[in-house]
């Protein structure tokens, strides 16, 4: 009993020799036969990037009117999904980099896809605060670009250290992700069969022979990205919650909000990562590379980051009423009790009830009940966004400027859209690069065989 | 086609590790080694110096702060100032925040370009590729190259030795 229960909880189950691991990794994206259900999940979300751009057209010709938005809460959904995105994309970065310095084994067959989660996250996360601005075609007015009107960015606002931070995040995270690809892409243009496969994977490969010089340098440096990639991820979630901070706004104004948006960023992005991770495991049969050690590990982390997140929602519920503001008072009764409550109540629900039942054993080890957490989560976390973003202007100083937005269908377009795009580029990562890193896997299996 | 040297397949790094170091005792300077994944402390036994790519990092990380710190200062104090409220023109704790995310990516970009550039990548075209037994794809074989411009090398001594050292397979390999 002891011994299956250590087999169901190892990293890596299961014998493996070399040219077995590099045969059915590459197998997925070179053998092109990838399974009718996966071509039609394909399919369900290239509707929804249709959705999206239509909804984006429409944004753009019609203007920011049209979707929820209005005076006071000019603020909305275009601000609460670039957070929920931006967060997302952190997990991902924390379990390619941190896993890395602590030396985690576990994470060496899922960082390749965390990663790409991480990637493809940031670019949808980086439209939002575009679209959000009335005119989205002078974004690059955020840049300090030489032109003609004498423009420079306002250094002191946090909007500008957020378009800093998210550029810059974007591109660590692809460089991060293209060099962890490297020695793969060598192996799939050792493996492809077709001349243009060969000429795609060979031309990404640069080159890339396994010398130990090279491996040496490599690893060099790949330690130092991800010993800069960590304090990347706490700074680049920071200054998202600072552009709530710096505002005076009751509701905004508050200094739990930079650790308490970051950890909110890892429950959010861990609970990605098992939405992502549970049908990937089963559609490709890989139950033995991305083990329940995994999922069972995830789920943790997720208690973890979650009982941070609740703690953050208490010590907010405390302060307003501490600090003896009578506006913050108002303002965290009416989130309670106003015209959002129903939502409050749901997030409440979704992300301290649900997440609760991830400290039994049993239930991180049930792969469809921990999918289903894991979606709870994920619309738990972009109510929470949502909250933060609309209650704290709906309820502002003067009673008489006090008023709601509601949702359109063009908010319901572009956040659905936006989800829809990110799974099709993460299908299409799936069918073009391999989703599970291959020389971890191996050095895995050596280490493994070692110790055997 | 001349000689660019011998090849020869380990089936495990403890084997390629040994060899190395025992081809190094005897004198040889100009080796190299492939594995499908990085074998810990093969470099420095090939006699690789201890790499200065971290401090390549670190000069893109201070480059990329002080460069976006110099052009924030220019715009505020010298290129437009302005005077609101009589609050001071630098006011540096903001302007830190801009500056360690250049120096993030000042650091990143020079480590990956730095990396490449060291390893002289992208290459077009390597003469190990050309070995009939070389196959990195494969995964599972660790190979042993000896160049034919090593001092030490004599095609029919050097092959004997590789082969005595347990090679599963010793391979001469064009230029």
């Amino acid at each position: 009993m002891a011994e299956a229960a250590a087999r169901s909880t190892a990293v890596l189950r299961g014998r493996h020799d070399f040219p077995e691991i590099s045969g059915r990794i590459g197998a997925i994206v070179l053998d092109g036969r990838l399974p009718r259900h996966f071509w039609t999940a394909f399919f369900f979300c290239f509707l929804l990037v249709l959705v999206f751009l239509y909804s984006i057209t429409y944004l753009i010709s019609v203007g920011v009117g049209a979707y929820g938005i209005d005076i006071p809460v000019a603020w909305g959904t275009m601000i609460s999904n670039f957070v929920w995105w931006i967060g997302i994309g952190h997990a991902g970065t924390l379990i390619s980099a941190v896993l890395l310095l602590l030396r985690q084994p576990w994470r060496a067959s899922i960082n390749r896809f965390a990663e790409a989660m991480t990637l493809f996250a940031v670019a949808m996360a980086g439209l939002f605060p575009i679209l959000h601005l009335g005119r989205p075609w002078f974004f690059y007015w955020l840049l300090p670009l030489p032109n003609t009107h004498m423009h420079w960015p306002q250094w002191r606002s946090p909007l500008v250290w957020d378009f800093a931070a998210i550029s810059t995040y974007a591109t660590v995270s692809l460089l991060f992700w293209y060099m962890g690809l490297l020695p793969d892409l060598a192996v799939l243009r050792d493996r492809a069969k077709s001349r243009a496969g060969q000429l795609f994977y060979g031309i990404l490969a640069l080159g890339w022979r396994g010398s130990a010089f090279h491996w040496a340098r490599y690893q060099t440096v790949y330690f130092l990205m991800a010993a800069l990639a960590t304090p990347l991820v706490v700074s680049v979630h920071s200054i998202v919650a600072l552009d709530f901070t710096f505002a005076i706004t009751p509701g905004y104004h508050s200094t739990i909000f930079p650790p308490y948006f970051v950890a909110g960023a890892l429950l959010s992005g861990f609970a990605m990562v098992l939405t992502i991770a549970i049908p990937l495991r089963w559609a490709f049969s890989v139950e033995d590379l991305i083990t329940l050690k995994h999922m069972d590990n995830a789920g943790k982390l997720m208690i973890a980051a979650g009982m941070i997140v609740i703690y953050g929602y208490a010590s907010e519920a405390f302060f307003a009423w501490y600090s003896g503001e009578p506006y913050e008072r108002a303002m965290m009764w009416q989130r309670a009790f106003g015209p959002y409550a129903p939502l409050f109540w749901v997030m409440l629900a979704c992300n301290c009830g649900a997440l609760q039942l991830l400290w039994f054993r049993r239930v991180r080890l049930n792969m469809p009940l921990l999918f289903a957490i894991a979606l709870v989560i994920n619309i738990g976390m972009w109510l929470e966004r949502y909250i933060i973003v609309v209650t704290g202007p709906s309820r502002d100083y003067l009673p008489s400027s006090w008023g709601e937005q509601s949702l359109t269908w063009l908010d319901f377009g572009i956040l659905f859209g936006s989800v829809g795009t990110f799974f099709a580029l993460v299908f299409l990562f799936i069918r073009i690069l391999p989703a599970i890193t291959i020389f971890e896997v191996e050095e895995l299996a050596e280490e493994k065989a070692q110790a055997t | 086609m001349s000689l660019h040297g011998i090849i020869a397949v380990f089936a495990d790094p403890e084997a390629l590790t040994e060899a190395a170091c025992t081809m190094r005792a005897r004198g040889y300077r100009r080796m190299d080694a492939f594995s499908p994944f990085s074998v810990r402390g093969l470099a420095e036994i090939l006699g690789m110096p201890k790499s200065r790519l971290p401090w390549v990092v670190l000069g893109g990380g201070i480059l990329g702060a002080v460069l976006v710190y110099a052009l924030i200062l220019y715009s505020v104090e010298i290129d437009y100032p302005v005077n609101v409220g009589g609050r001071p023109l630098h006011s540096w704790p903001a302007f830190a925040v801009i500056a360690f995310e250049a120096a993030i990516l000042g650091a990143a970009l020079a480590g990956f370009v730095g990396m490449l550039s060291a390893n002289r990548l992208p290459r077009y075209y390597h003469p190990v590729f050309n070995a009939g037994s070389f196959s990195y794809a494969r995964g599972g074989k660790f190979y042993l190259f000896i160049e034919a411009a090593d001092p030490k090398f004599r095609k029919g001594v050097t092959k004997g030795q590789l082969t005595r050292l347990g090679a599963q397979s010793v391979e001469e390999v064009e230029a």
